[in-house]
């Protein structure tokens, strides 16, 4: 470090763009030329990506609630400081103090008897609560239709369910029965409560019944995921830059010098910001194609960055 | 009494082990579900350098077929690889390792070999399994047939080959400076810049941190694209005739000199960097761009202007002449203009 060097806080504002041209100018030429502010930016980085990337997975939904969102910061960052395996050595050792007193031993036995059951009950009750959810929203759009395969014996209780899922059965025909039976635990959720609301019907149901059942449950997934996407292929786009960060976060310190390590930073951030203003765009304006032709230059630059530093490792790695 | 004694240990012991099975299977849960490691790149270091003795300088030649494919990897130094009108391989390392080639191949035509490898160390003297592959030294001169297929990788070096068939080189540092190569280059440095000259064939440019600078460069074949890109750095391309070019930097800017050819396919895109191209005034192209925080201007007047309304990402499109070649420039922050060469 020389006397040149910059304290956090002016290398934080550096990084919140809050400096003048000028005095980025030169912190810029100085992080290049000295590795401990290179490191100190770094750090500084790090630290602010972390943040920010807890945020965004929150903002990027609209229905979830701010207190859960702080609840996942904290989480997050107490499972950062605190790893799993610690915590359960120290129970550990503390059980092994309290084994010698029978009466605990007892009591911890059936806490666990009555946790066992008590969350296989949350999980029954959550099927269900999944269900009615459904039912909510979809009363709110107010729609119906009959679907035309159905069997003649049932279809009026089916018309009449329709009501109550009406964006599920409009877009019906876009999924294929093959996919939706996959989901089994969703099925057996629907089918329990579709079977416990009709208790006076028919009790023999077809597959196919229970496949249009299936349907409604697997619709609103399908179309919160068209509404997310902004442009189309993002979400492999997405897919893609999240499987690169995850190698390059392990492999960066090892492979890029300092200063490579900073020119690297630099880029990612200017990539990160265009993504992040055109995608706000093209949520705001659907239609701005300029806006869409942006996004994908920036995915597309941001897949090339990562792969610059596998590329290297790669490389680094054939030259032994 | 003694029943109730026996009960209580019963269930004491019950207890116990309930517990322990739970504590076990939560456990074994827990560590089953921590994904693996990514496997480690390996040190560089691996293999023992073989340094010639007193440092003299080695030199070495061998028999090859017109169309040799050579392939070399290189420590440290100056690398020069020259095409002559010989059908032989002649290397020189000055200061540095010694010299051995290793025949990967023969020609079913000639049995000459089509296939070699040139080592650091000389395989009739050195049996060393251990033995460093790469060269390495001050100097590092390679002569090879004008057809030659020419593959490098390197680590520290400043790459330059003139006069050969095809080119492949790698550098994990240094500059690559390529001439007169025929049938196409492949050339990739993670610091340093790229630099090709009268070449001509597919061109697949990569620099990290540098500038790619092209001349005089042609199509050989039908299909062949032009690529290049650079993290940080500019890309300047003058009278590169070719039909598919994919040319991109993310903080640098991009400038183009000379004419699009018929019926070509052209993109050009920043992050954070200008694009200007200067081409002749009776060009015929159809023109697309998309710019975020940047401006457009164009020397040469667009026909068929459409442009979307003032908002925080533009775009717009328009031809000049019949439009016969296909232009996408696309920036987020940077100028694009167009100016009369």
């Amino acid at each position: 470090m020389t006397e040149k060097c910059f304290d956090i806080g002016m290398i934080q504002a550096f990084l919140d763009g809050e400096l003048s041209a000028q005095t980025v100018d030169n912190i810029s030429h100085h992080i290049a030329l000295c590795d401990s502010c290179a490191m100190l930016l770094i750090e500084a980085e790090e630290e602010s990506a972390f943040a920010f990337t807890a945020l965004e997975q929150e903002f990027s939904n609209p229905l979830v609630p701010t207190h859960r969102l702080w609840a996942k910061i904290n989480d997050s960052i107490e499972s950062e400081r605190k790893p799993i395996w610690q915590s359960v050595f120290i129970f550990f050792v503390n059980l092994k103090s309290n084994f010698s007193n029978q009466t605990i031993t007892a009591f911890a036995s059936l806490l666990i008897f009555i946790g066992l059951f008590t969350s296989i009950l949350i999980l029954r009750n959550d099927n269900g609560s999944n269900l009615a959810t459904v039912n909510t929203t979809s009363k709110q759009t107010g729609q119906s239709a009959v679907s035309p395969v159905l069997n003649p014996e049932t279809r009026g209780t089916i018309v009449n369910k329709a009501e109550t899922y009406p964006s599920a059965i409009k877009i019906k025909n876009n999924l294929k029965p093959d996919d939706s039976r996959n989901n089994k635990s969703d099925f057996r959720a629907i089918k329990a409560v579709y079977v416990g609301g009709e208790n006076n019907q028919s009790s023999s149901k077809t597959s196919l019944e229970s496949s249009k059942i299936e349907f409604r449950k697997q619709t609103p997934k399908v179309e919160t995921r068209a509404e997310s996407e902004n442009i189309a292929g993002e979400e492999s786009y997405v897919k893609t830059i999240a499987a690169l960060t995850e190698t390059v976060n392990s492999r960066k310190d090892e492979v890029l010098k300092p200063s490579a390590r900073f020119a690297f930073e630099k880029d990612l951030a200017v990539v990160d910001d265009a993504i992040t203003k055109m995608k706000a765009e093209v949520k705001k304006n659907p239609k701005n194609e300029g806006a869409k032709q942006v996004l994908i230059s920036s995915y597309q630059n941001k897949i090339d960055l990562l792969n610059s530093v596998t590329e290297k490792t790669e490389l680094m790695a054939s030259l032994k | 009494m003694k029943r109730t004694k026996k009960i209580t240990k019963f269930g004491k012991t019950t207890s116990l082990l309930l517990f322990v099975g739970f504590l076990c299977i939560s456990v074994v849960s827990v560590f089953a579900q921590k994904p693996p490691k990514p496997p480690q790149p390996k040190d560089w270091k691996v293999g023992r350098k073989i340094i010639n003795e007193n440092l003299i300088p080695a030199e070495k030649s061998i028999a090859v077929d017109a169309n040799v494919n050579i392939s070399l990897c290189v420590e440290s130094g100056n690398l020069k690889i020259n095409g002559w009108q010989r059908d032989e391989i002649r290397a020189f390392v000055s200061q540095g390792s010694q010299i051995g080639f290793k025949v990967l191949q023969k020609s079913k035509q000639n049995n000459e070999s089509a296939g070699v490898m040139a080592l650091g160390f000389d395989l009739a003297k050195t049996a060393d399994a251990g033995a460093d592959e790469c060269l390495s030294g001050d100097e590092i001169q390679i002569d090879v047939p004008p057809n030659a297929t020419v593959n490098v990788k390197s680590r520290d070096s400043e790459t330059t080959i003139e006069s050969v068939g095809k080119v492949r080189v790698e550098n994990v540092g240094g500059d690559i400076f390529l001439n007169n190569i025929a049938r196409g280059v492949e050339a990739k440095t993670f610091e340093g810049d790229v630099t090709v000259g009268n070449s001509s064939g597919a061109m697949d440019l990569q620099s990290t941190t540098g500038n790619i600078v092209v001349f005089d460069a042609a199509s050989s074949e039908i299909g062949d694209i032009f690529k290049a890109k650079t993290n940080n750095g500019a890309i300047i391309l003058k009278d590169v005739e070719q039909r598919q070019m994919e040319v991109g930097s993310n903080s640098g800017a991009i400038n183009f000199s000379g004419a699009f050819l018929n019926g070509g396919q052209y993109n050009f895109g920043t992050s954070n960097g200008s694009i200007t191209l200067a081409i002749p005034q009776n060009s015929s192209l159809k023109l697309n761009a998309s710019y975020g925080y940047g401006a457009f201007n164009t020397d040469i007047p667009l026909e068929n202007l459409i442009k979307s309304m003032p908002q925080k990402a533009q775009n717009l499109s328009g031809q000049i002449g019949k439009g016969d070649a296909s232009i996408n420039l696309t920036t987020y922050s940077g100028a694009l203009r167009i100016k009369k060469q």
